[in-house]
């Protein structure tokens, strides 16, 4: 079965916006961009991570990101990830380490051996960076050791490394109290890439640019915390689906003008179909919340089967890494490095005070629980990719978190007198597990026998809800 | 009178019922083998011979389980769960969690007694804590699963087994083997280590009593008598209980057809 | 083998099968217990607190049940034992815990702890993951921060007298770790593998001036003996990340192998580096923590440009021992799961080709049901390089 998946080509996936369907091709001019520039010599390119708010900088000094984890993605949608991630093993790494750095090490691994790209590389490849930056975080670990293990392939290429911890949610602790030292922690960190980047661009940065970048993305994070929240419209107009193609702009495009335009049409289309009561499904019987994990970028239809099941995506915790700026409370600066620190700051830490005056909860806990009732969510879906520790240990606490102090769903039950008792439950789960890449890691059976149990359970909460 | 099928396609054994108003006329249980579709066929022929009728007198057929799909007659397939939730409210109207232990995964679901589910959740993918470890050793034992769970309580002093993981389960018995632990020490050992494992899995949904076992694991006397102790309360165990998921979508047969009417 | 020298084994025996005996003893003398996981976490701290810091282990031989209602199956092996042990209330003698920033799942598994367990004390310390001077002056802070908490808990002021005193002591234990490592270098050792982590592990369990007791008793008693409790065999390098058990190393030592030098946390990685005396305690600490502890989790800049120049200063502390022990072999133990050690391990074989030491790099799940499949490895390993 696994064989025939490898071999099989994946199916495009129906998606319910346009802006969604543009994405695909954006992408591939995207990938393709970073090759020509490397081959006109232009431009410096960067191997580099997505959510290290340091792109303002990288667009500032003219440096073109190449996000690796995008190409591992692309690999992984294309079903073409599997030689990648062999090759990876045969030197050495263990397949329960983190796929897409794999994937990544085992294609760079293979280029710098054929000094050319490998055979039929999706998309014309990856292209040899000028650098890497890396990044040390409070999460993911494998940031700070991909670079540095593919370095052994390309030893000549420089690595920088930048550190952007953030205050970890501790019940007992206001994390103001430590912001301060965080901060200009940071602060030195970005200043470092700076430095380093204007060393290997030969360019000075400049700063007017470079707090007009700033601004221009602030403004795209409020504007796409504006188009998410229409979300929240019954019938949906578009789903997780169709945001794991629209996390391309949020992830891989900020600080352009392109991002922010495209928000602004997506915004407008949404704002149309929810005029003509357009939703993602046709009728739309069940919402609900992908509440964690990275998706099986290989079987991103399965959405499309959830939707064939009446069920829709109105909002998901993954790759929505932006927050309204202004419910942040940020501190006024005139230093677009010192905003940009102060952001980072206010992302992850966002969800901390609302968090603390709910007895039991936490921030992701929180944050569910806030999204459930914004956006009236029937279930929860999670999905367990076995080889990213980062997005995925936590999860079955949070639900488990969640169900201790969250029980919205009144149900009539038969007690042990033998009369009817009015009991309230805990939203249903379900939990899907595979991986972001691997495919020998998919049963698409399992996956949708699982789907039709979750989506007949959710049904009979329907059938028996207490009014 | 009215007569409905229900079908349990499962990854390694099927499972038929057939109902009439009344209640059961008959059952069938056999190898799934290679071929679901013949599987079916070869269900259907030997449920109607035991109920003697054709095919004709069947009103409606719901099917269920792995290879569900493949039931190429049915009216309708559900899930699994679905099923064992109606299966075992029929039989065990007071079971609020229900554990189902199958060949490839451990099922674990919260039902009210009327059948509807409010949730539930299934083992890793890997079988462990599944019903294949018990198969894996009884190969390595050289003894038929069935023997297993009466084997396993003769157990004078039971093996501290440390994975419920069917790859390691087999060359960790034949490394105990080899420090000559007897078959009933060893399988008390292994019961153990998988009951400890699927009560693991039920706690992450929570368990509400009573507690029904269901599925060919419900079957061994050894696991149920395991879990038995680690929970430290009755569990219930229904007659026939691989029958479970093939008398709930019969059940589903019957009712929708009520509905109909 | 005389009689004393089973009695101080013994002691340490019983501390290694009871782990947190003397703890439990203490505790009902009024001292209070601070766990901790992974070598990150500054324990001259808690010891200037007037705590004790109490290294929480896993077990291989108790299989991981409670744990995983909470926690996810794709955390290392050794972190869900651990995990699965605390939930089960083995530990709940342990007044409070601290966590550090040693790897993802410890990070993304705060919640499920501070959450879960009855303590009334939880800390999490972040670590960064570079070393150069901002970070050093951020960890600074963090530590100050991780005092203040302390401080906070215990209602009493730890001073910087209480921490230069819990210096000198911490820095004790760590002479006389270096002094029974000595013994290690005799050829066959003085001090088997299995008896020297055992040790350790104990150690791990007492405050640090019983441990600094323990350890001298063992020391006049192993410098005391006439032989060793090993054959001559080949010797073994132990390299990998927390081994807190005695399972792999007594393996090798039934097989034949002399285990004389580790880097594992429980082992040289840990108890090596020591603290440099003077000056500001906090920021001493700090830059032991930060830039002595040798873990893959630090993000260490390629200065050379070169892979090998590279390889030689990020292990260049494994190609030190290997020759000051002189190893014969060494067995690379990473857990399945471990992001940090798993991204190392082509790295650090290329580093043994270059000092020309067989390795048997090793995956395992922290499991005693794993031991069979190892015990044909290790064998055909010593019967490669004997």
């Amino acid at each position: 079965m696994a064989e025939e998946q490898k071999e099989a080509k994946p199916k495009k996936r129906m998606t319910a916006t346009k802006a969604a369907a543009s994405i695909g091709p954006m992408v591939k001019e995207f990938i393709t961009g970073t090759l020509q520039a490397k081959a006109e010599g232009k431009y410096k390119v960067a191997y580099t991570f997505i959510v290290c708010h340091h792109e303002e900088i990288f667009r500032a000094l003219d440096v073109i990101p190449v996000w690796t984890e995008n190409f591992a993605g692309i690999c992984g949608a294309k079903r073409d990830a599997e030689r990648f991630l062999q090759r990876a093993e045969s030197l050495g790494f263990s397949r329960s380490l983190c796929t897409y750095a794999l994937c990544g090490i085992g294609f760079d691994q293979w280029r710098e051996e054929l000094g050319q790209m490998p055979p039929e590389a999706p998309w014309g490849g990856q292209v040899r960076p000028d650098f890497m930056i890396s990044s040390g975080q409070i999460l993911c670990d494998p940031r700070s050791k991909w670079y540095q293990a593919s370095q052994q392939f390309m030893p000549d290429v420089p690595i920088y490394n930048i550190d952007l911890p953030y205050p970890l949610f501790q019940e007992n602790r206001d994390h103001r109290e430590v912001l301060g030292y965080y901060h200009q922690y940071i602060v030195k960190q970005l200043r470092g890439l700076v430095a380093f980047l204007e060393e290997q661009t030969k360019k000075k940065m400049d700063y007017d640019r470079l707090r007009e970048l700033v601004n221009l993305s602030d403004r795209t994070w409020n504007l796409i915390d504006e188009t998410y929240k229409l979300r929240r419209a019954a019938p949906c107009p578009m789903g997780t689906g169709d945001a794991m193609n629209t996390m391309v702009p949020i992830n891989f495009m900020m600080a352009t003008q392109k991002a922010y335009d495209f928000f602004v049409d997506l915004k407008k289309e949404l704002e149309e179909k929810i005029a003509r009561g357009e939703g993602e499904v046709e009728n739309e019987k069940y919402r609900l919340m992908w509440g964690g994990g990275l998706p099986a970028w290989y079987a991103l239809n399965d959405f499309n089967y959830f939707n064939s099941k009446g069920a829709s995506f109105p909002v998901e915790t993954t790759y929505r890494m932006v927050a309204p700026l202004n419910e942040m409370d940020l501190p006024e600066t005139k230093d677009p490095i010192e905003h940009l620190a102060w952001r980072w700051l206010g992302y992850w830490t966002f969800w901390y005070d609302k968090a603390k005056k709910r007895p039991g909860s936490e921030p992701d806990v929180e944050r569910l629980i806030n999204w459930i009732e914004e956006y009236k969510i029937d279930g929860v879906v999670m999905h367990e990719a076995f080889s990213c520790r980062t997005w995925h240990v936590g999860l079955i606490w949070q639900l488990h978190q969640l169900a201790k102090i969250y029980k919205p769903i009144p149900v009539y039950m038969i007690g042990k007198g033998g009369q009817k008792e009015k009991v309230y439950r805990e939203l249903p789960s379900l939990i899907l597990e595979s991986d972001i890449i691997d495919i020998t890691s998919y049963s698409e059976v399992d996956t949708r026998n699982k789907i039709d149990a979750f989506v007949e359970t959710l049904e009979s909460i329907q059938s028996n809800r207490a009014t | 009178m009215v007569f409905v099928l229900g079908i349990d396609i499962g990854s390694a054994q099927s499972k038929g019922v057939i109902l009439d108003d009344q209640g059961s006329l008959g059952s069938f249980e056999c190898a799934s083998g290679g071929d679901f579709k013949l599987t079916a066929e070869r269900m259907r022929e030997e449920l109607l011979s035991r109920a003697g009728r054709s095919v004709d007198d069947i009103s409606r057929t719901v099917a269920t389980g792995y290879g569900s799909k493949l039931v190429i007659f049915a009216d309708e397939i559900k899930s699994d769960i679905v099923c064992l939730a109606k299966g075992v409210s029929s039989q065990l109207p007071t079971a609020r969690t229900v554990i189902d232990i199958g060949d490839l995964y451990t099922k674990v679901l919260r039902t009210d007694g009327n059948g509807s589910v409010h949730s539930f959740i299934l083992s890793g993918k890997c079988a462990g804590g599944s019903g294949r470890i018990l198969q894996v050793i009884a190969r390595v034992l050289q003894v038929r699963v069935d023997e297993i769970g009466e084997l396993s309580l003769k157990s004078k002093k039971r093996v501290e087994f440390n994975t419920g993981c069917a790859v390691f389960a087999e060359t960790e018995a034949i490394s105990r083997l080899s420090q000559e632990v007897t078959k009933e020490d060893l399988l008390a050992g292994l019961h153990r280590a998988l009951a400890a494992q699927i009560n693991s899995l039920a706690e992450r949904i929570g368990v509400e009593q009573e507690v029904a076992m269901v599925g060919g694991g419900a079957r061994d006397a050894g696991l149920v008598q395991a879990l038995k102790e680690i929970r430290g309360h009755d569990i219930l165990v229904p007659p026939n209980p691989y029958m479970t998921a093939a008398l709930g979508a019969a059940i589903i047969a019957r009712e929708s057809l009520t509905i109909q009417d | 083998m005389g009689d004393k020298q089973s009695h101080i084994f013994d002691t340490v025996k019983n501390y290694y099968n009871n782990y947190g005996l003397r703890a439990k003893e203490l505790k009902g003398e009024g001292k209070q217990f601070i766990g901790y996981v992974c070598s990150l976490v500054p324990l001259e701290i808690i010891t200037a607190s007037g705590c004790t810091p109490f290294r929480v282990r896993g077990s291989v031989h108790e299989p991981i049940t409670r744990g995983d209602t909470l926690l996810e199956t794709i955390v290392c092996p050794y972190y869900r034992s651990v995990f699965d042990l605390s939930v089960k209330g083995k530990y709940n003698f342990l007044s409070g815990l601290v966590i550090p920033h040693g790897c993802d799942s410890m990070v993304r598994s705060f919640s499920a702890w501070s959450y879960g367990l009855p303590f009334s004390y939880f800390h999490f310390v972040n670590i960064p993951s570079v070393c150069d001077e901002s970070s050093l002056e951020f960890f600074d802070a963090e530590l100050d921060a991780f005092r203040k908490s302390l401080e906070k808990f215990t209602g009493k002021a730890i001073t910087e007298e209480h921490l230069r005193q819990a210096i000198r002591v911490h820095n004790e234990n760590r002479d006389k770790v270096r002094a029974l490592y000595e013994m290690r270098k005799a050829d066959p050792p003085l001090i088997s593998g299995t008896e020297l982590t055992m040790t350790l592990t104990a150690g791990s369990s007492l405050p640090i001036e019983e441990s600094n007791g323990l350890f001298d008793q063992i020391l006049t008693e192993v410098k005391g003996r006439g032989k060793s409790p090993l054959k001559k065999g080949p010797r073994i390098f132990i390299d990998g990340a927390c081994l807190d058990n005695i399972e792999l190393i007594k393996l090798v030592e039934e097989l034949g192998g002399n285990v004389v030098a580790d880097t594992i946390c429980n082992g040289a990685r840990d108890h090596f580096p020591k603290t440099e005396m003077g000056g500001d305690p906090i920021s001493a600490l700090s830059r032991r923590y930060l830039g002595k502890i040798n873990c893959p989790k630090t993000y260490r800049e390629n200065k050379a440009g070169t892979f090998e120049g590279d390889i030689a200063s990020r292990f260049g502390d494994i190609g030190a021992y290997t020759k000051e022990y002189k190893v014969e072999g060494a067995i690379l133990y990473v857990y399945k799961y471990c992001d940090p050690f798993g991204f190392e391990v082509p790295a650090r074989k290329a580093y043994y080709q270059s000092l020309n030491i067989p390795l048997l790099p090793l995956e395992d799940v922290y499991s005693s049901g794993t031991i069979g499949q190892l015990r044909t490895r290790v064998q055909a390993f010593l019967e490669m390089i004997g």
